[in-house]
């Protein structure tokens, strides 16, 4: 019996047997651990470490902006625009201190948004959470088409399907009004983001390509994420906060962040 | 004074979060000019980017100014342990912060002092780097 199984096996082609057996994503992803929470009454100091910058003295902010600002100079690969696009995306990243539509309480969008921190999985249907705030995506994978009659949105109309231990998602429809990133990465409403999550074993690679021919030179691929799988029992995804801006009206010069 | 925790650090919570993007403090507060604000805080406003704190300054001749104060993000503090219920909601406080440099009663919070002289204090910098 074993024999003859191990035989029809043998004989499915690959995308068959990838059909009948899909790969599993449902979890909770790349939560990092939370420390106890202190108790009122008790002393706690909550550190930010910023390299060579005296905590009495008087770069802390600078500091702070010079940290953001170099950690993103040195990330592997950035978006690279058209030559014509150059000094849009200068004149954008000089004024993001005010021209950034995450920065009051906007949807960062797909791709900025990052990848989920809960996934549900059912038969034709996947669904990402977010747990930082409080969004979803229903993402259809019967193999349905892009929706006809939806308005462009901040995340996008996604329609995906399981390729052995990776599933893609295709996401079209966007409006214009978010960033690839805080150094004035617009995009155009033909945005078109691939996403890509690899599973092996308990990590989830995830990764996004952005196509835009009407903005970029050439696609993006952001930089890859390494997402764990959550395995203690305790862990959940809680309500965030809700965005709720005051600090707006008192933004006076255009430091850069 | 009870024992000083000391929060987890926050390295890499901030830069390319894809939780909150929020905007350069060095655009809004001004690190050379320093307040001490003493009074009851009324609201905490647990919210994203930034958690919000209110408290009504009262001055010698009794006269009470409301201030609000901006600190970093519910989801950092967290992080490091920190919770809305270490905000001091109804008690008297002493605020160390930087001014808003726009002149109006706004601050960046740095430190709440309690009366039992207990603190929750933002730590920024490298204390290698102290001078």
């Amino acid at each position: 019996m074993k024999k003859m199984i191990l035989a029809v096996a043998l004989l499915l082609p690959a995308s068959m047997a990838h059909a009948q057996a899909p790969a599993d994503f449902n979890g909770i992803w790349g939560l990092a651990p939370l420390p106890p929470a202190v108790k009122p009454g008790q002393s706690v100091r909550w550190l930010l470490p910023l390299k060579g910058v005296d905590p009495n003295g008087t770069d802390v902010f600078k500091g702070l902006d010079r940290w953001q600002v170099d950690g993103r100079a040195a990330a592997p690969n950035k978006p690279e625009y058209k030559p014509e696009l150059l000094a849009k995306v200068k004149e954008l990243s000089d004024k993001q201190g005010v021209l950034d539509p995450a920065f009051y309480c906007k949807p960062q969008g797909v791709p900025r948004m990052g990848a989920p921190t809960q996934i549900v999985q059912t038969p034709g249907q996947v669904v990402f959470l977010y747990g930082a705030n409080n969004l979803f995506r229903v993402i259809p994978t019967d193999g349905r088409p892009h929706r006809a009659d939806a308005d462009p949105s901040y995340m996008g109309d996604a329609i995906g399907r399981v390729e052995g231990d990776t599933l893609v998602v295709d996401v079209t429809n966007f409006n214009d009004d978010t960033w690839l990133g805080s150094d004035g990465y617009f995009h155009s409403e033909k945005m078109h983001v691939i996403e890509r999550l690899t599973r092996k074993g308990d990590a989830i690679t995830y990764q996004a390509t952005v196509e835009d021919p009407d903005v970029l030179a050439k696609p993006w691929v952001q930089p890859a994420r390494q997402l764990r799988l959550s395995t203690s029992k305790a862990d959940a995804l809680l309500e965030a906060p809700p965005c709720v801006e005051h600090d707006a009206p008192h933004i006076v010069t255009l430091d850069h962040h | 004074m009870k024992r000083t925790l000391f929060g987890l650090a926050l390295a890499g919570l901030l830069a390319g979060s894809p939780v909150s993007a929020h905007h350069s403090f060095a655009a809004e507060f001004d690190i050379n000019k320093p307040v001490t604000l003493q009074g009851t805080v009324t609201k905490v406003e647990w919210v994203n980017p930034h958690v919000y704190v209110f408290v009504d300054v009262k001055d010698p001749s009794g006269k009470v100014t409301p201030w609000s104060l901006s600190s970093l993000g519910p989801a950092a503090a967290r992080r490091a342990g920190v919770t809305r219920a270490n905000f001091g909601q109804g008690q008297t406080v002493t605020i160390n912060g930087y001014h808003a440099k726009d002149g109006s009663n706004f601050a960046f919070m740095r430190k709440m002092t309690f009366a039992d002289g207990h603190s929750v204090e933002l730590w920024l910098g490298d204390d290698e780097a102290r001078k």
